[in-house]
């Protein structure tokens, strides 16, 4: 057990960490502000990356064209959602939501399954995406590094609309007490109309690192990263985003220093081994690693 | 408004209720053809019009489609193929397909509808071993023979039963040839192994191929594992080249994370030669692109560079009819099928019983297939194939040796 190959699996850690993230960003702006458990936001990826796919490899459009107008359809896609499944739940519980979030992730692959089969389909990027790099017995890719910058620029960009923006400062508002920025005059579905588009289009940003980094896509690939990022939402703390970054990380290294250290018969079992340190963190901190302590929104 | 809601959602539920118990395959709702089920039950199913109906599962849609699709295409042609050479003793053959669904309660139910509803006197398909105990428990309990095209492990007619036999070789036989290829023909001496441990399948031909490869003197250096749909496999990979090189590395995945394997491991710079079971006999290229045509072997059924006249005879039929050359081994595997089946109910004369078929299918002797020479006992309903050893090459699977 060397210290190169403690270090080559952190930077293996690393680089999921980072597709973890990009997810968990766009995840926890609808999570922080409706505080929807939106099982969906994996699978509006999923339908993002197809959608890339098509115009991409069939209608052979260039790769920035494709991305735009994916993200384009996506927000639409997201938006549709928000007022067929989640809008006439407005008022209902948290769980209600829930429910109806699970339905729509399900509706949604089902469609993919129709639409373009269960087999996987290769997903590949023009060369200089996936042109590796090497220091030492560290390896990696522009994608990688495009990956990394990406959720620095998400992040950035998210804190300033929360903070600098009069948008921003009402989904804010929302998420402390929806009730209360109603009477001050906030549209409360304006406000979550914006929410929803923009983490449906870092889906598709998202989803599309997600799918050139492994090569390929299939109806069900969302889903997992999803419930993933949820996680990191969750022990990063309810509506901080840099948590859930943070949130991200700590799962992606866990989860390979798991797999990469312990005994081998355990490897299968990474996944299991993420969903316990969720449940282990929520233990001793009821409200994730960084989200604040005043507990449920009045 | 609310309690329209609820009252609406509660309809909805029931009605949900209702299509789950159609689909349960009770025949509850399907009542026109539910009639005539008495008789198809408890071995004493009988083929009295002048057409043999036999049933088919496969799942062409789910994980397992890109095997089981083209095992069904092959399983039709050959239907085809007999009713226009005038049948069997006169008698037309008809065959009904349900879709599995790559769910094994699905395969259990369509094994009910196919014996109840469809009253067939036989039943063949299925090119996974989960699925395949799944339906043939279903067919065993109504006495109809069930021939599984693809599904490999061999213990499925102690399991499942009398009624139950398998076109394929064993997992154990494909395992040891892996073995045996490594040790004796390719002279490795350490190995590498990978197991997905979601699937019985993967999980035997691992077992398998370690007991024979220690047998021959071999050494297992590293064993690691995953469970298919998981995505990244650079903690493997980066404990593997840690542990350092070995002579070969057996991968034993399912067919949709070959190709992704091939990949992953290639590019992070692990160049040992793969070999895999007929798990591999799939679309190796789609992620991996020439990187799986770098010493890549796969143990299978059979070679379409094999110039027997029975194999070059089915190439040319399937791929005057579906436009393609088959896709895999499963489909000359599924045309196999049929041909067991035909075979026993030939051999049935006037007196075609699910029973005589059984005991016609245990008496099959040097039946010449695609996927080699078949032979059945009354102890034995795994046939003792060779074992056809390939290397991946500009995107096609080369005929190197048999074993």
């Amino acid at each position: 057990m060397t210290l190169s190959y403690i270090l080559t699996i952190l930077v293996s850690g690393l680089k999921l960490g980072a597709i973890y993230a990009i997810v968990a960003i766009g995840y926890s702006i609808v999570y922080g502000i409706l505080r929807l458990i939106n099982f969906a936001h994996g699978d509006i990826m999923t339908v993002g990356i197809y959608i890339i796919l098509v115009l991409m490899n069939r209608a052979g459009l260039p790769i920035y064209v494709s991305i735009l107008a994916s993200v384009a359809i996506s927000v639409f896609v997201g938006l549709l959602i928000e007022r067929l499944a989640y809008r006439p739940l407005r008022d209902a519980t948290e769980e209600t939501t829930l429910i109806s979030s699970l339905a729509v992730s399900a509706l949604l692959q089902n469609i993919l399954l129709l639409c373009f089969g269960a087999q996987r389909q290769p997903f590949m990027l023009p060369g200089f995406l996936t042109q590796g790099h090497t220091i030492g017995s560290v390896n990696f890719t522009n994608i990688n590094i495009i990956t990394f910058i990406i959720t620095a620029i998400f992040l950035v960009a998210l804190f300033l609309l929360l903070s600098k923006t009069k948008i921003g400062i009402a989904m804010r508002a929302c998420s402390e007490n929806m009730k209360a920025a109603r009477l001050m005059g906030i549209s409360v579905n304006k406000v979550v109309m914006v929410a929803f588009a923009i983490g449906s289009g870092m889906a598709v940003i998202a989803g599309f690192l997600l799918a050139g980094e492994y090569k390929t896509v299939y109806p069900s690939l969302g889903f997992v990263p999803g419930l993933k990022a949820f996680c990191a939402a969750v022990i990063g703390g309810i509506g901080s985003l840099g948590g859930a970054v943070a949130g991200a990380f700590i799962i992606g290294v866990t989860e390979i220093l798991f797999a990469g250290l312990m005994p081998t018969s355990y490897t299968a079992y990474r996944d299991a081994f993420v969903f316990l340190l969720m449940v282990v963190v929520l233990l001793f901190r009821p409200n994730g690693l960084f989200g604040s302590t005043k507990g449920e929104r009045s | 408004m609310k309690k329209i809601a609820t009252l609406l959602l509660a309809l909805a539920m029931v009605f949900a209720l209702a299509a789950c118990g159609a689909g349960g395959g009770n025949g509850g709702t399907d009542d026109a053809s539910a009639a005539p089920t008495e008789e198809a039950n408890g071995g004493g199913a009988a083929v009295t019009g002048d057409v043999i109906k036999i049933g088919g599962i496969f799942n062409v849609t789910g994980d397992q489609s890109s095997i089981d699709a083209p095992a069904q295409k092959a399983f039709a042609l050959a239907v085809d193929e007999i009713n226009a050479n005038g049948g069997i003793n006169g008698r037309k053959v008809e065959a009904v397909f349900y879709d599995g669904q790559t769910d094994t309660a699905v395969c259990a139910s369509d094994a009910k509808k196919l014996i109840d509803n469809d009253g067939v006197i036989a039943i063949g398909g299925l090119s996974d071993s989960d699925y395949a105990y799944a339906a043939g428990a279903v067919a065993q309990e109504a006495g109809i023979p069930i021939v599984f095209s693809g599904a490999t492990t061999p213990d499925i007619p102690d399991v499942v039963g009398n009624c139950a036999f398998m076109t394929a070789f064993g997992d154990d036989v494909c395992a040891h040839a892996a073995a045996e290829y490594l040790y004796n023909e390719m002279g490795a001496r350490t190995v590498y192994v990978l197991t997905d441990t979601s699937m019985s399948y993967t999980s035997n031909l691992s077992a398998y191929f370690v007991e024979r490869f220690k047998e021959l003197g071999g050494e297992v250096t590293l064993e690691d594992h995953f469970s298919s749909g998981d995505y990244d496999f650079s903690a493997q990979i980066q404990r593997y080249l840690a542990t350092g090189e070995t002579d070969a590395m057996f991968m034993s995945t399912g067919p949709d994370d070959a190709s992704t394997v091939i990949e992953q491991y290639r590019s992070a710079g692990a160049t040992a030669p793969m070999i895999s079971g007929d798990g591999w006999d799939a679309d190796l290229w789609g992620v991996a692109g020439d990187l799986a045509n770098k010493d890549v072997y796969v143990c299978t059924h059979y070679s379409t560079g094999d110039t027997s006249e029975t194999v070059q005879h089915f190439i040319a039929a399937y791929t005057e009819k579906y436009g393609i050359a088959p896709e895999n081994a499963f489909a000359a595997l599924g045309y196999d099928c049929a041909q067991i089946l035909f075979k026993a109910i030939e051999a049935c004369g006037d007196d075609i019983t699910a029973e005589n078929i059984r005991t016609n299918i245990e008496a099959i002797n040097g039946l010449v297939c695609t996927t080699g020479t078949i032979s059945y006992t009354a102890d034995n309903h795994v046939p003792d194939k060779t074992v056809v050893v390939t290397q991946s090459v500009d995107g096609a699977l080369k005929f190197i040796t048999n074993i």
